[in-house]
């Protein structure tokens, strides 16, 4: 634990975070950045469970929907990865001791262990093939799971 | 009364006072303005990538728009209310703020694209989804979308640092 924060300690330091860090617009720009990626990756998350729950793109299969909206769900999470990685080395202290930064962690981490696991076959394959509720509650889980980072991580500058 | 004397009183208001005297309002409603972007932005941005061609091409463009369209009206709905109420809390200072004006008119703008791409384009979709293919000047309204949105996305995070 003491070599990873000495070592998160040392990137707080260089030059290029310190910089961004401090210098008049490199915090707004990269808090702009995270916005623009939440925005497009949870729209692709937003599109993708309206699908699922049979509310939106009913002449598309929710497997092509899901092929089409993949690469921008890519693009939306490099985008809030990159300028949360910038904003968290900036003060990795004081992020890790911040309890809605550590709720954020949990919610993302859980977001992805549904989307990527435990939902996955929801998504992977037409929800014709299973009772409509089941796809509602799933469809209601994700979102709720996703959108709990984004409040976690407004209530970051809060608390 | 000057604009800027309108700006002074509804910060005087009960409602502004209300909400920025209480320590759970404001942070929901700014987080409401925010988590609100993937349901009215958002959905734009995806309609500007069919037409620019980056994204659900093949399908139909006109089914897209009433499908995208659905959804972003409730979360330009929301859009509006937070963001209206976020501004009674501090009008005075926005109303002097270069980002808060160059927000207003980008999405005047935006207002105008729009505008135009339904005088101009909507009413001959039926004919791109028949295999014509989107015209030129639909295409540079979804470029402009996707490039004046994400201009009011930085214009609205860079306006708060001032305060």
């Amino acid at each position: 634990m003491t070599a990873i924060m000495s070592w998160l300690e040392w990137c707080s330091n260089t030059s290029t975070i310190v910089f961004i860090r401090d210098s008049s617009f490199g915090m707004p720009a990269v808090q702009s950045v995270h916005l623009v990626g939440l925005t497009v990756l949870l729209a692709a998350i937003l599109v993708l469970n309206l699908r699922l729950a049979g509310v939106t793109m009913m002449d598309w299969r929710l497997a092509e929907v899901e092929r089409q909206l993949r690469p921008w769900a890519w693009v939306g999470a490099t985008l809030v990865l990159a300028s949360g990685a910038v904003m968290f080395l900036g003060n990795p202290a004081k992020y890790l001791a911040n309890p809605a930064f550590q709720l954020k962690m949990a919610s993302l981490a859980l977001a992805m262990l549904c989307q990527f696991g435990v939902f996955r076959s929801f998504f992977r394959s037409e929800p014709g093939v299973r009772p409509r509720t089941a796809n509602l509650v799933v469809a209601a889980l994700s979102l709720t799971f996703w959108f709990a980072v984004g409040w976690a991580g407004r209530a970051i500058a809060f608390v | 009364m000057s604009l800027l004397g309108w700006c002074q009183w509804l910060e005087q208001t009960r409602l502004a006072i209300a909400i920025s005297e209480s320590v759970w309002l404001f942070p929901i409603i700014e987080g409401s303005h925010i988590l609100a972007l993937p349901l009215s932005v958002g959905m734009i941005l995806m309609f500007d990538l069919r037409l620019l061609g980056l994204a659900f091409q093949g399908g139909s463009a006109a089914r897209l728009m009433s499908d995208v369209l659905r959804w972003s009206k409730v979360g330009f709905a929301i859009m509006f209310l937070t963001g209206g109420l976020l501004f009674m809390t501090q009008a005075s200072k926005a109303y002097e703020s270069v980002f808060f004006r160059t927000k207003l008119a980008f999405i005047l703008v935006l207002g105008i694209n729009a505008a135009l791409f339904q005088i101009v384009f909507y009413p001959r979709m039926a004919q791109w989804d028949a295999g014509g293919g989107t015209p030129l000047g639909a295409r540079i309204c979804g470029g402009l979308s996707l490039i004046v949105w994400i201009g009011v996305i930085i214009c609205g995070r860079t306006m708060a640092y001032q305060f």
